[in-house]
C-alpha cells in the first residue's frame, strides 16, 4: 500500500478550508471579533463579484479579490474545486457514502460537463444586460447560505433545547450545570432566535445537491457548477498538467475519476481535472505525474494539443442562449410584483438592490435582532432569499451597523454608524382603529417608550377622557426612519396597531 | 406468540391489511396522546410563586440623600448611612442587583443606572459576605448592546459580579392573595429566589407616567408581553412591587434624563444632579426621587395608586430624611 501522500494534503486542505469557512461565519455575531470578515471568502468568488460588478457597471469594493484565484488557476489548473471550496469538500462527503460509484459513459460525460457553460453564459448574458443571477447557482453563496440559515440555527437550536429540556423539564438544575449554561449562552450560543423563516427550500436545494453527488460523484461540480466553469476555462492554459509514461492502458484511472475527466481512451480534459491526485496512486506502475510545463508529447496520455471545439460552446448554442436569456430577463419584468419590501439600511432601490445581492446570508447571520429574513415570493421571483425585514420578528438596532460591514458586494452600503442612524427604512404608520390608546381609551404609549429617535418620532396626542389625561400616539414623519421597533414592541395582538410601510 | 411472529413478518414484508393498518394508526395515535399526557403530568410543572420572602428589614433613617461629584462614593456613603450594607446582606447570601439597562444607551444619555452606583454596591455586597450578587436586566434593546454599551457589565464583572442574559424559561408565575392584574405574570425565578434583592433604578423621564423610578424598575424582572404591562400600569406595578418586596432601594440621581424618556439618546435633556438615594421603602423612595425631579409625587400613576393602599398612610413631611454631602 502505497503512503496517498498528495490524497493526505488534498484532504487536510479541503478540510482545513471548510472549517475556516464555518469559524468565519460562526464568528458572524455581534462584536465582529472573528479573526476574518464574514464578506471575505465571498470576494474571492469570481463568479458573483465579476456578475455584480458588471451587471451593475460599477467597481464593487474589494474587487481585486476576485482575481487571486483565476491567476491561481492558470499555474495550478483548478486545484480551487479539489483543494479549497467547501462545497466540494461536503459534496466529496456526500460522494464517499457510496461504495460503488456509478462511472458514465464518455459520451454522456461530454455532455453534462457542457451544461456549466452554457449555464455560466446565462449568468453573464444576463449581467450584460443589467441583471445579476450568478447568486442562483454560485456555490460559495450557496454554502454560506445553507450554513448560515439552516446548519448554525439547527446546532444552537438543538444545544439550548437540550440544556433547557434537562435543566426545567427533567429538573436537574445543578450550579455548575446552569452557570456553563450562561456562559455558554454569552459566547457560543448568541442569544437571538433561531429561526429563520423561508428556510426549508434552502435547505431542499441543498440536500437534493448532495443527494446528486452520493450518485455520481461531483455531479454537481461537473455539470452545473458556474464558478467550476469560470475555473475550467481558465485551467485549459494552466502550467501544470497531468503527464503519462509508457501507459499500459489498464483504464483504472478514467474508471475511478470522480469529475469524469479521464476518457476512455485515456487521454484527459485538462478543464474538468481538480487535481484529486486519486489518480497518481490508483495507477498501478506510477506512471502518473503531474509536472509543470511538462513538454510537448507529456501531457495527457497522448499529446497537449488543443482539442478544438471540445468542451467548448457551438454557436448554434450560442444564439439559442442569447434568445434564452432575453426572454429570462423579460419573464422577470413580466413577474414583477409591485409590492415593495422594508430593504436593510441604505437598500431602499429595490432593484438596485436585488441585482446586487447574491443571498449570501451574511446579514441575517449576523442581524443582532433577527429582524432580517430571506424573503421567499414576496417580491417576485427576482427577489427570492433577499433579506427583508421582518418587524414582528425583530426590529432594526439603532445603535447597529453590522449588516452593511458583512455585505461582500455593497448591496447594504458601509453607511457608518452615524450614517445609518439617519437611514430611513420606511415610515410607521398608527392604525387608530386597533390602537387601545386611539379606540378603546387606555393607556398604553409602549410604541413612544421605546422609539431610538433622541427627540422621539412618536409624539404624545394628549387628551383629556373621564377627567383622566391619556396620552395617543401620531408619528411625526420626518423624523421617524422606520426601524420598526414600535411594531415590535406593539402589545396589540394578533396584528400590531402600528405598522412600518416600506418608503415610496 | 407465533401469532404475534406472524403478523410482524406480514407487516415488514409489507403485506398489511386495512384492519391491521387501522389497529396500528390507533395503537400509535393511543400511545402518542398518553405518552403526551405522562410527559406532562411528569415534568411541566409550572410553578406558581406566592411572592418573595422579604426579611423587612428598615434603616436608620427612612430615606437617606447623598450629593457629591463621584456617584461611587456617593453610594458608599449613602448605604453608609442607611446602616450600611452588612444590615441587609449576611454571610452566604444571593443577591440580587436589578439596574436599569434596558437601553443601548451610554451612561452619559442618562437611560440606564451609572455603572459606578451598580459597581459599589456589588462591592459592598461581597464584602458583607454575599456568596453571589446576581447582576441582570430584561432589556429593551439586544441584549448583548445593552449590557456592553450601559457599560454596567464591564464595572460590576470587575467587581466579580455575576451578570448574565436573564433566561426567559426559568420563571415563576405570580400569585396575589388579592384579585390582581398580574395574576399569572411570569417573573424571573432568580428575582423571587434571592435572599436580597436590590433594585437600582436610574431617576429619569417616562412619556406614560411621567418618571421611571423604583417600582416601574420593576418591570425589568418581568418576562412575557411586557407591553400590557403598560395598560392600567399604576395598579399593576403597586401590585408587582407587593410582590417583589425590594430589600433596598438605590435611586441612582447622578445624571438626570429631563425629556424623551425613558430611553433619551440626547445629551442636551440630560440634567446633572449628582444625589444617590437609599431607602428600604421603595414608596417612600418614588416620592422623594419624584419630589427632587420637581413632579408632584401624586401625579405619578404607580405612586398614588401604592399610596391609596398602604394601611399607614405614608408622608413624605414626616419620613426621616438625612442628606449627605460627600
Amino acid at each position: 500500500m502505497k503512503v496517498k501522500k498528495s490524497v493526505i494534503f488534498r484532504r487536510s486542505s479541503q478540510v482545513f478550508f471548510l472549517l475556516l469557512f464555518l469559524y468565519i461565519l460562526w464568528t458572524t455575531t455581534y462584536p465582529l471579533k472573528g479573526a476574518f470578515n464574514a464578506d471575505m471568502f465571498f470576494k474571492t468568488d469570481p463568479n458573483i463579484m465579476l456578475a455584480v460588478a458588471l451587471s451593475e457597471r460599477t467597481i464593487v469594493a474589494g474587487l481585486v479579490l476576485a482575481f487571486i484565484i483565476p491567476v491561481l488557476t492558470l499555474i495550478f489548473g483548478r486545484f480551487f474545486c479539489g483543494w479549497v471550496c467547501p462545497f466540494g469538500t461536503v459534496i466529496d462527503a456526500a460522494g464517499s457514502l457510496r461504495r460503488k460509484k456509478k462511472a458514465l459513459s464518455d459520451g454522456v460525460n461530454a455532455r453534462i460537463r457542457n451544461i456549466k457553460y452554457v449555464l455560466l453564459a446565462v449568468s453573464i448574458a444576463a449581467a450584460v444586460l443589467g441583471h445579476q443571477y450568478a447568486w442562483v447557482l454560485d456555490p460559495i453563496a450557496m454554502m454560506g447560505r445553507f450554513i448560515s440559515i439552516n446548519l448554525i440555527p439547527a446546532v444552537t437550536g438543538v444545544v439550548e433545547k437540550t440544556f433547557i429540556f434537562t435543566m426545567r423539564d427533567l429538573g436537574f438544575r445543578p450550579e455548575w450545570l446552569y452557570s456553563f449554561y450562561r456562559a455558554l449562552k454569552g459566547s457560543f450560543l448568541g442569544v437571538e432566535t433561531y429561526v429563520f423563516a423561508n428556510s426549508a427550500p434552502i435547505l431542499a436545494m441543498f440536500a437534493l445537491i448532495m443527494a446528486f453527488a452520493a450518485w455520481v460523484p461531483r455531479s454537481w461540480c461537473r455539470a452545473i457548477c458556474p464558478l467550476g466553469a469560470i475555473y475550467a476555462l481558465l485551467a485549459r492554459y494552466a502550467l501544470l498538467a497531468r503527464t503519462v509514461e509508457r501507459c499500459t492502458q489498464c483504464g483504472m484511472c478514467s474508471r475511478d475519476c470522480r469529475m469524469g475527466a479521464i476518457k476512455d481512451d485515456l487521454d484527459y480534459v485538462k478543464g474538468e481535472c481538480i487535481l484529486c491526485m486519486d489518480c497518481v496512486y490508483t495507477c498501478a506502475p506510477g506512471r502518473i505525474r503531474f509536472r509543470f510545463l511538462p513538454a510537448r508529447g507529456q501531457g495527457g496520455h497522448k499529446t497537449l494539443v488543443r482539442q478544438g471545439g471540445k468542451g467548448a460552446i457551438s454557436r448554434a448554442d450560442f444564439i439559442l442562449l442569447m434568445i434564452g436569456s432575453i426572454l429570462a430577463s423579460g419573464l422577470k419584468w413580466a413577474f414583477k410584483v409591485p409590492r415593495k419590501l422594508i430593504r436593510p439600511p441604505g437598500s431602499q432601490d429595490e432593484k438596485a438592490f436585488v441585482d446586487k445581492c447574491v443571498r449570501c446570508a451574511n446579514c441575517m447571520k449576523i442581524c443582532p435582532t433577527k429582524v432580517l429574513q430571506p424573503a421567499f415570493l414576496e417580491s417576485g421571483p427576482g427577489g427570492l432569499w433577499t433579506p427583508h425585514l421582518v418587524n414582528e420578528i425583530g426590529y432594526c438596532e439603532y445603535n447597529c451597523d453590522l449588516c452593511g460591514r458583512v455585505c461582500p458586494t455593497g448591496a447594504i452600503p458601509r453607511l457608518g454608524l452615524e450614517e445609518k442612524k439617519r437611514a430611513k427604512l420606511g415610515l410607521a404608520r398608527v392604525d387608530r382603529a386597533k390602537c387601545i390608546a386611539w379606540s378603546a381609551g387606555m393607556e398604553c404609549l409602549v410604541c413612544e417608550e421605546h422609539c431610538p429617535v433622541s427627540h422621539k418620532a412618536i409624539k404624545i396626542d394628549n387628551v383629556i377622557v373621564n377627567g383622566v389625561v391619556l396620552g395617543r400616539p401620531v408619528v411625526d414623519e420626518d423624523l421617524c426612519i422606520g426601524c420598526g421597533i414600535c411594531q415590535n414592541k406593539c402589545p396589540v395582538r394578533p396584528q400590531r396597531a402600528i405598522v412600518v410601510d416600506p418608503q415610496k | 406468540m407465533d401469532r404475534f411472529f406472524y403478523r410482524l413478518e406480514c407487516f415488514l414484508k409489507g403485506q398489511v391489511s386495512r384492519k391491521t393498518f387501522l389497529k396500528i394508526l390507533l395503537g400509535g395515535l393511543t400511545s402518542f396522546v398518553a405518552g403526551n399526557a405522562f410527559l406532562k403530568y411528569a415534568f411541566a410543572k409550572s410553578e406558581g410563586s406566592n411572592g418573595r420572602i422579604s426579611r423587612g428589614i428598615t434603616g436608620n433613617a427612612d430615606i437617606i440623600v447623598a450629593k457629591g461629584v463621584d456617584p461611587y462614593r456617593n453610594t458608599v456613603e449613602a448605604v453608609k448611612g442607611i446602616g450600611g450594607m452588612g444590615k441587609f446582606v449576611r454571610k452566604g447570601d444571593t443577591v440580587l442587583v436589578k439596574p436599569n439597562m434596558a437601553w443601548d444607551r451610554t451612561p452619559e444619555q442618562a437611560a440606564n443606572t451609572d455603572p459606578a452606583v451598580v459597581a459599589a454596591l456589588v462591592e459592598m455586597c461581597y464584602a458583607s459576605g454575599a456568596k453571589k450578587v446576581n447582576v441582570l436586566d430584561v432589556t429593551c434593546n439586544n441584549e448583548k448592546l445593552c449590557y456592553e454599551h450601559s457599560g454596567i457589565a464591564a464595572a460590576v464583572k470587575e467587581k466579580g459580579a455575576n451578570v448574565y442574559f436573564p433566561d426567559h424559561w426559568n420563571v415563576v408565575k405570580a400569585h396575589f392573595p388579592y384579585e390582581s392584574p398580574m395574576e399569572g405574570w411570569p417573573v424571573l425565578r432568580d428575582a423571587v429566589d434571592c435572599d436580597v434583592f436590590i433594585n437600582v433604578p436610574v431617576l429619569k423621564h417616562h412619556g406614560l407616567t411621567g418618571l421611571t423610578l423604583s417600582m416601574k424598575n420593576l418591570m425589568g424582572v418581568c418576562s412575557g408581553t411586557r407591553g400590557m404591562i403598560h395598560f392600567n400600569i399604576g395598579r399593576k406595578l403597586a401590585d408587582l412591587t407587593d410582590f417583589l418586596k425590594p430589600d433596598l432601594t438605590v435611586i441612582d440621581a447622578t445624571r438626570v434624563l429631563r425629556a424623551h424618556g425613558p430611553s433619551g439618546g440626547d445629551v442636551n435633556d440630560v440634567e446633572k444632579m449628582d444625589s444617590v438615594i437609599v431607602a428600604t421603602d421603595p414608596l417612600l423612595a418614588d416620592m422623594y426621587a419624584s419630589k427632587l425631579f420637581g413632579k408632584p409625587p401624586m401625579e405619578i400613576s404607580y405612586i398614588s395608586e401604592a399610596l391609596a393602599r398602604s394601611p399607614e398612610k405614608k408622608d413624605l413631611a414626616k419620613a426621616k430624611v438625612v442628606e449627605l454631602s460627600t
